[in-house]
């Protein structure tokens, strides 16, 4: 009983959950999509989308079950719109999964070690994010992770610029060929700006009651 | 049947009473989702009446008794211009004070018809309705400034379990409040001019409080729960529940003040510990103009009724 009114009713503990298991997804999309760019396998990046729609079912039990009742309405918004953010960021990494399906050349080496190193950032950035969630569980303070999830963004524009400088000195087979590089490494360098929108958010969210 | 005028008047009131200050109690629960409408009127009506029951004598001595002695013809011209202004102030949405309006007509017909007014008794009731905005405004100040220091320690989502549970106590002494302030306020003088005895006026003081609650508090509430819940519910607790002490203490000294101005005062001591631009000092202006006006108006009217039916 005690437990049940300091610590929360059911339908909290069930979006809590639900959304480390969405941010678990994430990473686990994340991790896939690394694995998959180094053993340069497409077949293996298949296992994104599937992820995606795995956390698309995970979205949508978080929202209504907040809206039973979940929670002070006053958090809820912020809450939702968290959910979506990590969501955003599922569908940009499984657009740059879609394109690197339809790559029809192999990346430059240069160019593949980049998005390596980006890809594996990604996924650092997801397993950061968990963490500054499970945070707002405990009481430490969520600010290092938060600036954890910064630094890494700033060394993916890095990544990101020096890669599209070294991008326009290789010729391309022809638009589309170019066109399909170009938005993998968009969507793949989007994917740290959304998540650290998420860390922002979350950071929002545990000011919001004090 | 002269009778009958200040027994429908205070039905009148305590009907008013119910229909707006169930959302002064708890319509930031309602708004945050804390718990449901119906839960919440029942609540409201059981505190009103245990409200009465425990603590309303010590502000019925002071209105009914220490203040003037009160005769029929006093109760029923003052509880029926009482009853005429705070239905025209809801009517006219004018924030008047029900403590004011009643003390200042009580005064104002007693005044006229010569009885003594004891000046000693309406100094202090008077000091009490400048103080205790102030009272608040500290008591909200400081426990905020307590809440920075421990709850804010804690997880987010234990904070918000805590303020879930710790909003429905605020809300359940406003309404406790309710019952042994404001509606001892309206039946002290009935009770002491003997017209009728304490346990039956209680119960059908609450009765019609908890009437106007389920009937009419519904579309209040849902404004207040509205706009409430646009602020965070941290601050607003620290408002409630500042301005709850405070009234409970002056219950304890058996002065009637109002809980409206209570909480202007606790939201302004949560607004000082976040800055003085965001106190609206403008609003603080209309409140003190409402101040001077609410009793003032209900004494003259008064008086000048007596005035003309003792001519």
């Amino acid at each position: 009983m005690l437990e049940k009114v300091f610590f929360g009713g059911k339908t909290e503990q069930r979006v809590i959950e639900n959304i480390k298991k969405h941010i678990k997804i994430l990473c686990s999309a994340s991790d896939c999509f690394r694995k998959a760019l180094e053993e340069r396998e497409k077949d293996l990046m298949l296992c994104v989308p599937d992820l995606e729609r795995e956390g698309d079912t995970i979205r949508r039990e978080i929202i209504s079950t907040i809206y039973e009742g979940a929670f002070l309405p006053f958090l809820r918004p912020n809450i939702c719109r968290f959910v979506e953010i990590v969501d955003e960021a599922l569908d940009v990494l499984e657009d740059a999964a879609r394109e690197f399906e339809y790559l029809d050349a192999k990346l430059d080496e240069e160019i593949e070690d980049d998005c390596i190193k980006i890809a594996d950032i990604n996924l650092k950035m997801c397993e950061m994010l968990l963490l500054a969630f499970e945070t707002l569980l405990s009481r430490e303070d969520i600010r290092e992770k938060t600036l954890a999830i910064r630094i890494y963004e700033k060394k993916i524009d890095e990544i990101k610029f020096d890669s599209l400088n070294k991008l326009r000195g290789k010729g391309v087979k022809d638009f589309w060929a170019g066109k399909m590089i170009s938005d993998f490494i968009s969507h793949l360098t989007e994917v740290s700006d959304v998540i650290e929108d998420a860390s922002d958010y979350l950071y929002i969210l545990n000011v919001s009651l004090r | 049947m002269a009778e009958l005028i200040p027994f429908a008047a205070c039905i009148l009131i305590a009907f008013g009473i119910g229909s707006n200050d169930t959302s002064n109690a708890l319509g930031i629960c309602i708004g945050a989702g804390v718990i449901k409408l119906r839960k919440a009127v029942l609540l409201f009506g059981c505190f009103v009446l245990l409200g009465i029951v425990l603590q309303g004598q010590k502000v019925m001595n002071t209105v009914g008794k220490n203040l003037l002695e009160v005769n029929l013809s006093i109760l029923s011209i003052s509880l029926s211009i009482s009853a005429l202004l705070v239905i025209l102030s809801n009517w006219k949405k004018l924030p008047l004070s029900t403590h004011q309006v009643i003390i200042g007509s009580l005064t104002g017909s007693g005044a006229a018809s010569g009885v003594d007014i004891n000046l000693l008794s309406l100094f202090k009731i008077v000091l009490s309705w400048m103080v205790s905005p102030l009272v608040a405004f500290f008591f909200a100040f400081a426990l905020y400034k307590m809440m920075e220091k421990t709850l804010s320690r804690l997880s987010l989502f234990r904070i918000e379990r805590i303020l879930r549970i710790i909003l429905l106590i605020s809300g359940i002494l406003i309404a406790y409040n309710t019952g042994a302030n404001e509606l001892a306020t309206v039946l002290g003088p009935v009770i002491y001019s003997g017209l009728t005895s304490k346990m039956p006026s209680f119960l059908l003081g609450a009765f019609f409080v908890f009437l106007g609650a389920v009937l009419l508090s519904n579309r209040v509430i849902e404004t207040v729960g509205k706009g409430i819940t646009a602020l965070d519910p941290y601050s607003g607790f620290a408002a409630q529940f500042g301005a709850g002490s405070c009234v409970l203490l002056f219950t304890f000294f058996g002065m009637p003040i109002s809980t409206t101005y209570c909480i202007i005062g606790g939201i302004s001591g949560v607004g000082m510990v976040k800055g003085m631009k965001t106190v609206r000092l403008e609003l603080i202006k209309k409140v003190i103009v409402n101040w001077i006006f609410a009793p003032s108006l209900a004494f003259v009217i008064c008086f000048v009724i007596m005035r003309v039916l003792r001519h």
